[in-house]
């Protein structure tokens, strides 16, 4: 019995001895910081939008890698900044797509027309910023009214970027449509949480008023009311998160069928 | 001296051993053993044939083609709308889990193979007709290889030769074809094998002419139409792959040219089928206004391998090739080791023809003018609701109480004691919104407020609650359901009926027992591939690719051939050049291909999954609002309950909400992602340029 216990003790030994488990690996571990932000060219304000695949993507492309490089996405928080703090030392093609004009655009054979990508060398921390029109401005008014636990909030949404300032752009990618620029909905997205948009929303209570065709041009940065889902009232003495959003008929980037939202900043309301 | 002699004797030694060094080992099967009769080549046919990616009982959408497991076995549950099952295999058809690339291509490898070794063994084979169907066989395969690739990826390295390893390393690694020159090669694969190929298939299961030219009009209708509706979406779905600079998705300006070059090649292709192929459709029972006759004919017909509809057959048999359809997929009562794996949808429902239906299209059920409005409509029993049902749709879903196997199907989800004898409240008041698809029948007042009167059961074995009724004791749910927390057999209501046994005892039925067919193509098939091509045609202002012929006439005799079999509703005006008579034919594929693997490929060529394009999602335009949100979307489910006050029957229309599913689909899913390892380790391979 001892021997077979001995024989086994000593197979295992030998099974650790074979790998390399007392190697270090060849590579450090990533441990750079890239840190930035995505703000309005026109205020400087931050472009607000929600975590996730429908809010604005940040591509890394390590142009320092010979050959085959595969890109390396994720996604700004809400207050529009976004930080990666795994990353390798090494050159960066950085790239930022969400509801603002282009900033990388080929055409239709696949050339670059607008390029205003950032090349950046990573090393230690870096903190850059990229200056974009975004298509809307959302503005949720913070006073909204609660009656039998339906929320009615005011929204006003103005345009960020000309239809000119648009097309003018657009254009240059040889796919341009009037359509484009149709606002093709309003949400309201409602949360008990406060970080609150389409992904952290609540559907029962959440809501939207879609617009076809120009129909919604008239009403450009008039005050447009609407409510949480007035079918499903929310119980009383809730605490819950309101946010607005619109977006364009335009997906960014031009051909994954992305259209994304332009968000308003957060509200807190107290259901009486 | 003598020393010498041994040297040389020792020297003729290693002459001697030298020759026999040459001869192939015994063991392996060489080219001459496999190519040089039709004993060896059967063999390479059912070798080829055994990694054909067919789409049938051993394929599940969200696993792939290379995996052939009939686990689980469910049809139409890919987000389609024609079903849904418990589990998470019941997603959006956006990718596989196995992709179908690395086996491709040692498929593909097989037939070029085949194609190059072949005619140096020309002279042993008994006719030129014969020699030419082998090499049809090995170009059918290839076509049909490069289809499943071409409706997954777009673009494709296309390999027509073989590559030897290692002496043409360099030659290994190609760039992705436009998806232009990759369906023109599948074109000219399908012609060549359909040229090559005789009439009747040589081998049982295998291609032959007629079974090339309806895969190449399946496969061309996929290539014209994504070449026609690729600009509908994002202005044009199209990219340009950054390694290869090659048009890997979607096409540029000529576009709509090549939409009708293909949509004329798979009208020509289906009509070759129709006037020279020798089909019809399965009408052996059918009977000219005899619903049940036409409802027993369209039952019959899935399991008669002497049907003359059936141009391609995926044979089974027990026990050495089964599948376990039967095992997951039944009503409650075969549970064995699992039920309800297909649970169709009440939207799948609507399509039919003999039911009465709200002016939104849902299906009549209350006294209102939508399923959220009035007061539920009353029924002595439920298979009333489904008296005038096109018998195609009897034979395809089991509606509640129906008999199936001999046995009555038992669905009830629950017993209301409220309401009055003309008068039953909406069980959710007026609160049907997308928002509220996930609210129970639990949380109602109605079930656990004080004044009870809504009655359930949670699970078959417990939890099921009884009523008094005429001085017996009534179970809330039936024999086969709805149980609100167990998920082992319907959650809709609905059971699906077509391909499954009908004579099958709960014995017979286990994991692999099962051996019924599957078609992978038949007759109707191609009528509605005529149809739909010349519709198109048409739209597009095109004259008819077979001369003297009026595809419209054609295209609705099509149709109602169709139509009368299942005895639905008749065209009463012939199909037009307009976007209305295309719906026609759209939602009439829909119906007669579910479950058969066919409709998640109709809606991705027709681009109507992603937001915005949802109208059409049904074939006919709906409003996409009753059933989606945005990028996501869900499937209603049809819940009898039974009412004390009346002893009558009525039925909610809700979500699924038993075990709640919500899908989404998104442009990008038009094309799957080439598999990441494949972009990472090559230089060569695009990653789609639109991900």
């Amino acid at each position: 019995m001892k021997t077979i216990k001995y024989i086994s003790i000593l197979l295992c030994l030998m099974l650790a001895a074979s790998c390399s488990l007392f190697q270090l690996d060849n590579y450090d571990a990533p441990s750079e910081t890239l840190r930035g932000e995505v703000v309005d060219v026109a205020t400087g304000e931050p472009v607000l939008t929600d975590q996730g695949s429908e809010g604005i993507r940040v591509r890394l492309i390590e142009t320092s890698w010979e050959g085959n490089v595969t890109p390396l996405d994720f996604y700004c928080r809400p207050d529009g900044t976004f930080q990666n703090t795994k990353l390798f030392e090494a050159d960066y093609n950085v790239r930022v797509d969400g509801p603002f004009l282009p900033i990388y655009l080929e055409d239709k054979d696949g050339i670059p027309v607008v390029n205003q990508t950032q090349d950046i060398h990573l090393e230690g921390e870096k903190f850059i910023t990229f200056e974009v029109s975004p298509f809307l401005k959302v503005e949720l008014d913070e006073m909204a009214m609660v009656s039998d636990g339906v929320i009615t909030a005011r929204v006003k949404v103005t345009r960020g970027v000309s239809k000119e300032d648009f097309k003018t752009l657009v254009s240059r990618s040889g796919n341009y449509d009037d359509s484009y620029l149709n606002l093709t909905d309003i949400q309201l997205f409602v949360s008990q949480s406060s970080s609150c948009g389409y992904r952290a929303r609540d559907e029962r209570w959440s809501n939207e008023i879609k617009y076809t065709g120009k129909e919604f041009d008239t009403s450009f940065g008039k005050t447009i009311t609407i409510t949480s889902n007035p079918k499903n009232p929310i119980p009383s003495g809730r605490k819950v998160f309101i946010r607005a959003a619109a977006r364009i008929n335009y997906d960014t980037p031009a051909g994954s069928g992305t259209k994304r939202w332009n968000y308003s900043e957060t509200v807190e309301i107290d259901i009486p | 001296m003598k020393k010498s002699i041994l040297y040389v004797l020792a020297g003729l030694l290693f002459l001697a051993s030298c020759q026999d060094m040459y001869l192939p080992p015994k063991n392996t099967l060489t080219d001459e053993d496999l190519m040089s009769s039709e004993a060896g080549l059967s063999i390479y046919m059912a070798r080829m044939y055994s990694q054909m990616p067919w789409e049938d009982f051993k394929y599940m959408a969200q696993w792939g083609l290379p995996r052939r497991s009939s686990w689980l076995g469910c049809l139409g549950v890919e987000g389609t709308g024609e079903a849904v099952n418990r589990d998470g295999v019941t997603t959006a058809f956006r990718g596989e889990d196995d992709p179908w690339w690395g086996s491709s291509y040692s498929l593909i490898r097989d037939a070029n193979k085949l194609i190059e070794g072949l005619p140096a063994y020309k002279d042993n084979y008994s006719s030129e007709a014969v020699y030419n169907d082998y090499i049809g066989q090995a170009y059918f395969v290839r076509a049909y290889s490069y289809y499943q690739m071409a409706r997954r990826y777009g673009g494709v390295p296309l390999v027509t030769e073989v590559i030897q390893y290692p002496a043409e390393s360099d030659k290994l690694e190609r760039y992705r074809a436009s998806e232009e020159d990759t369906w023109n090669q599948i074109l000219a694969d399908f012609d060549k094998a359909a040229e090559l190929m005789q009439p009747k298939s040589t081998l049982r299961g295998c291609a032959n002419k007629y079974v090339a030219l309806a895969f190449k009009a399946e496969a061309m209708l996929y290539a014209g139409s994504v070449a026609k509706y690729n600009s509908t979406v994002s202005g044009n779905l199209t990219g340009i792959g950054s390694k290869s600079g090659n048009r890997v998705i979607g096409f540029g300006d000529n576009a709509q040219e090549l939409s009708a070059e293909w949509f004329a090649e798979a009208y020509k292709a289906a009509r070759e089928v129709m006037t020279e192929g020798g089909y019809s459709l399965y009408k052996k029972s059918w009977a000219a206004g005899d619903k049940t006759a036409q409802y027993r004919n369209m039952v019959d017909m899935w399991s008669d391998l002497a049907s003359p509809e059936n141009i391609l057959v995926r044979e089974y048999e027990y026990p050495t090739l089964a599948h376990g359809l039967d095992a997951y997929s039944s009503p409650f009562l075969w549970h064995s080791p699992l039920a309800g794996g297909t649970c169709p949808t009440l939207d799948f429902v609507e399509l039919f023809d003999g039911l009465e239906y709200h002016p939104d299209g849902t299906l009549k059920l209350t006294t209102g003018t939508s399923n959220d409005k009035g007061e539920y409509l009353l029924f002595d029993s439920p298979m009333d609701l489904f008296v005038n049902a096109e018998p195609r749709l009897r034979a395809y879903v089991i509606f509640p109480m129906d008999e199936f196997r001999k046995e009555v199907i038992e669905v009830r989800a629950g017993i209301f004691t409220g309401g009055s004898e003309d008068h039953v409240p909406l069980l959710f008041g007026g609160n049907y919104s997308y928002g509220a698809a996930q609210s129970k029948y639990a949380d109602l007042q109605y079930y656990k407020g004080g004044d009870k009167k809504l009655f359930l059961g949670s699970q078959p074995t417990s939890g099921i609650e009884t009523v008094e009724v005429d001085g017996k004791e009534m179970s809330a749910t039936g024999s086969c359901g709805v149980w609100q927390e167990y998920y082992e057999s319907t959650i809709t209501g609905l059971h699906l009926r077509k391909y499954l046994s009908e004579d099958m005892t709960i014995e017979d039925i286990g994991e692999g027992k099962s051996d019924q067919p599957f078609i992978l193509m038949r007759y109707a098939d191609v009528l509605l591939a005529a149809a739909e091509a010349a519709v198109e045609l048409s739209l597009a202002g095109e004259s008819s690719p077979v001369q003297g012929e009026d595809m419209l006439v054609v295209a609705t005799e099509a149709i109602n051939a169709i139509r009368e079999r299942a005895g639905a509703d008749l065209l009463t005006v012939p199909l037009a050049a307009d976007e209305a008579s295309r719906n026609i034919v759209r939602r009439e594929r829909r119906k007669e291909l579910a479950f058969e693997h066919k409709t998640k490929w109709d809606l991705r060529r027709w681009r109507v999954q992603h937001e915005g394009a949802k109208e059409l999602f049904w074939g006919v335009e709906k409003d996409e609002n009753i059933f989606s949100s945005g990028s996501k979307y869900r499937f209603r489910a049809l819940y009898p309950f039974y009412s004390t006050v009346n002893d009558k029957y009525f039925f909610d229309a809700h979500f699924v909400n038993v075990r709640p599913q919500e899908f989404e689909f998104n442009t990008i899913d038009y094309y799957f992602s080439i598999p990441s390892g494949e972009v990472s380790k090559s230089a060569y391979i695009d990653q789609q340029p639109n991900r």
